[in-house]
């Protein structure tokens, strides 16, 4: 079975938060949830580059090892969930993850958090696919419908991939082998100036 | 120990494998090297003690359920072997808890059980369903911690003086305050024995730090390293709260004939105390 | 362009200038990455902020802002030097070689690094890189022209790609990336005041060509004209018209200006803003008709303006031309909702109430498509004559039948056409032409030489007489004159000329050299000059501005006077503007999206630490900014390190606020932006180009005070 992953090409990424902003359009997610971020290191010096990060939906998630209501799960797929209607937004998810993609909302009372609100993969979640409470929980069921994630399918500069792992690794793969080929490596620049 | 593949993992392997061989790009940073570079800044201070972290909450669950499990077959042994603590009625009273302090007690004892149900509900949110009932449970949590605050300083202001740590003490915690004698012997305790002055010391001060904690927790306004090291200070202290409390609830309740009711009327039979407290009942003697 | 985004991943070599196609153009750099990462091409950036495509570099040249001639000027020369130029293609198809090296001649790396603070070794390290990667492109956008220099900056870099004969061929040619999805629509039926639509200019044969495309009477139209002088004059620029109003700057016109329409436009983008606003103040009448209630509503506060909801593209339908000159049909995706209407409707309700629309839409039945086809009758001097709804339509449908790298549909209902059709399109047959100037295609298939616009001969002043047609042997495959030749006489105005021209295989407008001396210019070859607000007082006499000008698009425009070596003590920081990826334009649509403006919501001037230190700042201080036209605007404080410890940049896109007072009450209710802030250009510095009179906005001192 294919596992989803995604893979940001540091490459590529130019900082465009075009993914972000795709995100948070398609989903219609309330200001302040990021459920995807773009990180810059050394702004404005050389050796300035950029990455786009979102839930990693990861192989053994941590979330899941530490949730204490069961709320997230893990489709066969590798698509990491939560369930809106068992999370209980303590937050421990958040603290185990190693990329902080967890968000919670505020607004409740006494600014309490709610369910936790993480990437879904555009994979919507355990509402009946489709449905108006899958929408507005979870937003688009884009992989139902057969489309690539969002985010991915928005990057100007094809620098954010995802799709099947396997997959993804090879075009990545063949990616850096150009680049090395034609950027630096080869006998023609070895022997050149 | 499951292993733990991460997407990370991912993205580095197939450039490492790649740098790593004769494709090392002089002159200019591989990618590998920019994606290390990332690591620190994204992943924070997971990589030292994210593993550890995530092993230790789980393993408060069993913490837990040990002790919700296990103290009450201990209090049962105990009950059954030797009995609760019978003390002959001499008839006598003595005048021990106030009227202001008995009413502080009962409030602190409510919000106090408020916060260990609500707090055990998180803990074992799995077993009820999670959703719904344990977010507002949850916020139950929150409440009864904010009620108990003065109830807590209040406590703390009204039996400070007695609560000190006295040398008697560690006798007390060496004889095990005598719960496992057949029969009436003195124990060494002032006013409050050494087991009531564990649990005072660790309501309030111990209160204070699960407030702090709890609170951060709460509000997640603190670096995620510091949120992890809160959670586990929470859970270690809530453990212990939680067994002290079911001690305390066992004690009063059942091991202690007379014991709720002297915290209900304020006085105490002559003997309890003599046996109990002796070294107060000294002090009232004229 | 002369090229075509697609065509940037054959590129060799990528040399940006004035241009941060990261935040501003984010979608062309999957080409641009491509070339980079598929072809190892350098890619070249010179800038004086280190922007985001600047991360992206393999080179990045710091460069003093408004000195982009003297270090193009300078690459030029070292290339000469060196002796790497494209001889062979300078000998057939390039014009004035030798008095422009006679003047770069003058820009030693030495000279260079003075001027522009650019290491000698760097600039011999790029004019080597350029050298020894052909074809490669070079790409600039508004940090060239906007300067009172800029049509020379422009041409430098039009020069340098000459000399290095990137000209004409895949992979090489002067590409400048367009704002938006379709300026170069606005710019090919000139929303300008100095032409008719397609470049025809304004003289009578203009006006007559144009009356008998629309149908209408010329002697009509001259009548509804003040004069028939204002027929032919150079009306008032976007950059200046508000001094039609307010004169500050003596204008030559018989009335100042009284009403105003903004159609589509941000107020906010142009300079001396505070300035602007005082004409809005004046004027009788404003009229904005825009999706939203722009900057300029809200800083009206006379009670003088009519807002005209007009819909979004999604909710219209016609072509849009790209950057890369190509066509495409953008479909309607929703009706128009509440009262919006489309500009078409609004045109014609205002043509109608003045009483003119039986003369304008005599060809006009079918709105949009006739409107194209309008255009495509009357536009023959870039060649729109292909230009049919059907046919763009059909390419848009169709766009997956193309190449990417080439553009060239393989099969399917296309079948040979480029994409778009990208002028000039000569006939209602022709596939579009990808690349101009390409000398290896012939005519009818998208090839193209230089046009012959400028006569067949020239006498320079030293008395050397040069042949502007091309060299013998230099023509498209199939030409009928195996050689230069002039332009056919009566193409611009009679499409028989243009097929019986490609029938012969030839161009219509003739196949001439490209001129590196330009005699109709002020400067014929590109010559640095120091902005007109210097940092650098000691240059100012070596390479002086230019006189005044006193009829420059009606107003007159200091030059000279304006240029005072004094100035920088007062004023010690060097000023600049730029995009920022989140926003467009002057804001008024993306500040009003809650997730662009969440990500972006607050105006920020970026200073370096240094300065920072020096004036006692802290990231998130509040900071003054003045400018010595006395504009000064209050923004929040960005320590960075992307600007050098003389310059400050900052972001354009916000409005809302005027001089640290908030405007925000103004919009009509539940219309403010999300976003609000100082507009950028309250303080950006008087100057104007001298041939265009675009904004001199990236070059301007300023002076900073703790708020």
């Amino acid at each position: 079975m294919a596992r989803m992953k995604f893979l940001c090409d540091i490459e590529r990424c130019i900082a465009c938060n075009g993914c972000v902003v795709a995100c948070k359009e398609g989903h219609q997610l309330p200001t302040g949830i990021y459920r995807r971020r773009v990180i810059i290191i050394n702004e404005g010096r050389p050796g300035e580059h950029s990455i786009s990060i979102a839930c990693m939906h990861c192989s053994d998630a941590p979330c899941i090892a530490v949730c204490p209501t069961g709320a997230l799960y893990q489709r066969e797929d590798g698509i990491v969930l939560v369930s809106k209607d068992v999370c209980i937004g303590c937050g421990y998810c958040f603290m185990a993850c190693p990329f902080g993609a967890p968000q919670f909302p505020r607004g409740n009372a006494f600014g309490a958090r709610g369910a936790m609100d993480k990437c879904t993969f555009c994979a919507g979640g355990p509402a009946p696919t489709f449905s108006e409470k899958e929408r507005r929980l979870y937003g688009q069921n884009r992989i139902a419908e057969g489309k690539v994630p969002l985010c991915a399918g928005m990057c100007s500069t094809k620098a954010l991939l995802a799709g099947d792992g396997a997959v993804i690794a090879d075009i990545f793969r063949a990616r850096v082998a150009k680049r090395g080929s034609g950027v630096a490596w080869g006998w023609s620049r070895a022997y050149k100036d | 120990m499951k292993k733990l593949a991460f997407s990370l993992l991912l993205i580095i392997v197939p450039a490492a494998v790649l740098a790593a061989g004769l494709l090392r790009i002089p002159a200019t940073v591989s990618t590998t090297e920019i994606f290390r570079t990332f690591n620190p800044v994204i992943t924070d201070a997971w990589a030292r003690e994210g593993r550890e972290f995530i092993t230790k909450v789980n393993s408060f669950k069993n913490y837990y359920g040990i002790l919700l499990a296990g103290l009450p077959l201990v209090f049962l042994v105990h009950y059954v072997v030797f009995g609760p603590k019978k003390f002959p009625e001499s008839g006598e009273k003595v005048f021990y808890y106030g009227a202001f302090l008995r009413l502080v007690h009962w409030g602190a004892a409510l919000t106090m059980s408020l916060l260990v149900l609500s707090g055990l509900a998180v803990v074992f949110a799995k077993f009820l369903g999670g959703g719904a009932l344990v977010l507002k449970l949850r916020a139950v949590h929150v409440g009864a911690a904010f009620s108990f605050v003065p109830f807590g300083v209040l406590l703390f202001l009204l039996l400070l003086k007695d609560m000190l740590p006295a040398p008697y003490d560690l006798k007390w915690f060496l004889v095990l305050g005598g719960y496992l004698w057949r029969r009436q012997r003195p124990v060494p305790a002032g006013k409050f024995n050494a087991g009531q002055k564990l649990w005072f010391w660790l309501g309030t001060v111990g209160g204070i730090v699960m407030f702090y904690t709890g609170y951060t927790l709460y509000q997640f306004k603190a670096p995620v390293s510091v949120l992890r090291q809160y959670l586990v200070i929470h859970l270690s202290l809530g453990l212990a709260v939680f067994g002290l409390f079911l001690i305390h609830l066992y004690m009063s309740l059942l091991a202690v004939k007379g014991a709720l009711r002297s915290m209900i009327s304020g006085y105490k039979d002559r003997e309890e105390v003599a046996y109990m407290h002796p070294k107060y009942y000294e002090k009232l003697k004229p | 362009m002369t090229n075509s985004m697609n065509d940037i991943r054959h590129s060799k070599c990528i040399f940006m200038i004035g241009s941060n196609a990261a935040e501003a153009h984010p979608v062309a750099m999957q080409h641009i990455l491509y070339a980079k990462e598929v072809n190892g091409a350098p890619l070249i950036v010179v800038d004086p902020r280190f922007t985001k495509l600047a991360a992206k570099a393999t080179e990045y040249v710091r460069i003093r802002p408004g000195t982009d001639t003297a270090f193009l000027m300078g690459l030029i020369n070292y290339i000469i030097q060196n002796d790497w130029h494209d001889k062979e293609f300078i000998r057939t198809r390039v014009a004035g070689f030798e008095e422009m090296r006679k003047v770069a001649a003058h820009y030693t790396p030495e000279v260079v690094e003075d001027i522009t603070g650019v290491p000698k070794e760097q600039l011999a390290r790029v004019a080597k890189l350029l050298a020894t990667n052909r074809p490669g492109t070079v790409i600039w956008c508004m940090g060239i022209t906007q300067h009172h220099i800029g049509s020379s900056n422009t041409r430098a870099c039009c020069i340098l790609q000459l000399v290095l004969g990137n000209m004409g061929v895949s992979g090489g040619g002067t590409n400048i990336f367009r704002g938006h999805d379709n300026v170069q629509g606005a710019t090919d039926v000139c929303v300008l005041s100095h032409s008719l639509p397609a470049y025809y200019g304004l003289k009578e044969g203009s006006w007559k060509h144009w009356c008998k495309v629309w149908g209408v009477d010329y002697e009509w139209i001259k009548s509804r004209f003040h004069s028939k002088e204002y027929m032919h004059k150079k009306g008032f620029t976007l950059a200046r018209w508000y001094e039609g109003v307010i004169q500050e700057d003596k204008i030559t016109q018989y009335t100042p200006i009284r009403a105003v329409v903004f159609w589509g436009c941000a107020s906010n983008s142009q300079s001396q803003y505070h300035k602007l606003k005082k004409a809005l103040d004046k004027l009788d009448l404003v009229v904005i008709i825009d999706p939203f209630p722009t900057t300029t509503a809200a800083m009206c506060e006379k009670d003088n303006v009519y807002l005209l909801p007009s819909t979004s593209q999604y909710e219209t339908e016609g072509s849009v031309t790209s950057s890369s000159r190509q066509a495409q049909w953008r479909y309607k995706v929703v009706d128009p909702i509440y009262e919006a209407k489309t500009d078409y409707e609004i045109m014609y309700e205002f043509v109608k109430r003045f009483g003119f629309a039986d003369k304008f839409y005599k060809n006009i039945k079918q709105i949009p498509e006739d409107v194209t086809r309008e255009i495509a009758r009357g536009a023959l001097t870039i060649g729109l004559c292909g230009w049919l709804p059907e046919r763009i339509k059909k390419h848009t449908d169709n766009w997956h039948t193309f190449d990417i790298d080439t553009l060239q549909a393989k099969g399917g209902p296309c079948d040979g056409e480029y994409y778009g059709l990208p002028w000039p399109c000569w006939t209602e047959t022709h596939p579009g032409t990808p690349i101009l100037y390409d000398i290896s295609k012939p005519v009818a298939k998208g090839g193209l030489p230089f046009r012959a616009r400028f006569g067949t001969e020239y006498t320079y002043p030293d008395g050397r007489k040069e042949n502007l047609l091309a060299a013998p042997g230099v023509a498209n495959p199939g030409s009928e004159i195996k050689g230069g030749y002039p332009e056919f006489p009566g193409w611009k105005t009679d499409p028989n000329v243009i097929k019986e021209a490609l029938r012969r295989g030839m161009a219509p407008f003739g196949n001439a050299r490209a001129r590196c001396y330009c005699w109709n210019f002020p400067d014929p070859v590109p010559i640095h000059r120091e902005p007109l607000h210097s940092p650098r007082a000691d240059l100012i006499k070596k390479y002086p501005t230019y006189p005044d000008k006193p009829d420059h698009y009606r107003v007159y425009t200091r030059f000279a006077s304006e240029q005072k070596p004094e100035l920088v003590k007062e004023y010690p920081l060097v000023l600049i503007t730029g995009r920022m990826v989140e926003h467009m334009g002057g804001g008024a649509e993306t500040r009003s999206n809650k997730y662009l403006a969440e990500l972006a919501p607050e105006m920020y001037a970026e200073i370096n630490v240094k300065v920072a230190n020096d004036y006692g700042l802290r990231e998130g201080d509040y900071v003054w900014i003045e400018s010595p036209e006395g504009g000064r605007i209050k923004v929040k404080v960005k320590v960075t390190d992307r600007v050098d410890e003389r310059t400050i940049f900052l972001p354009f896109h916000f409005g809302g606020f005027f001089m640290g007072r908030s405007y925000a009450a103004n919009y009509p209710e539940g219309h403010q932006p999300y976003a609000l802030g100082e507009p950028a250009n309250i303080v950006t510095n008087y100057g104007y180009d001298i041939i265009t009179q675009i904004q001199a906005t990236k070059e301007g001192l300023c002076r900073l005070k703790k708020a």
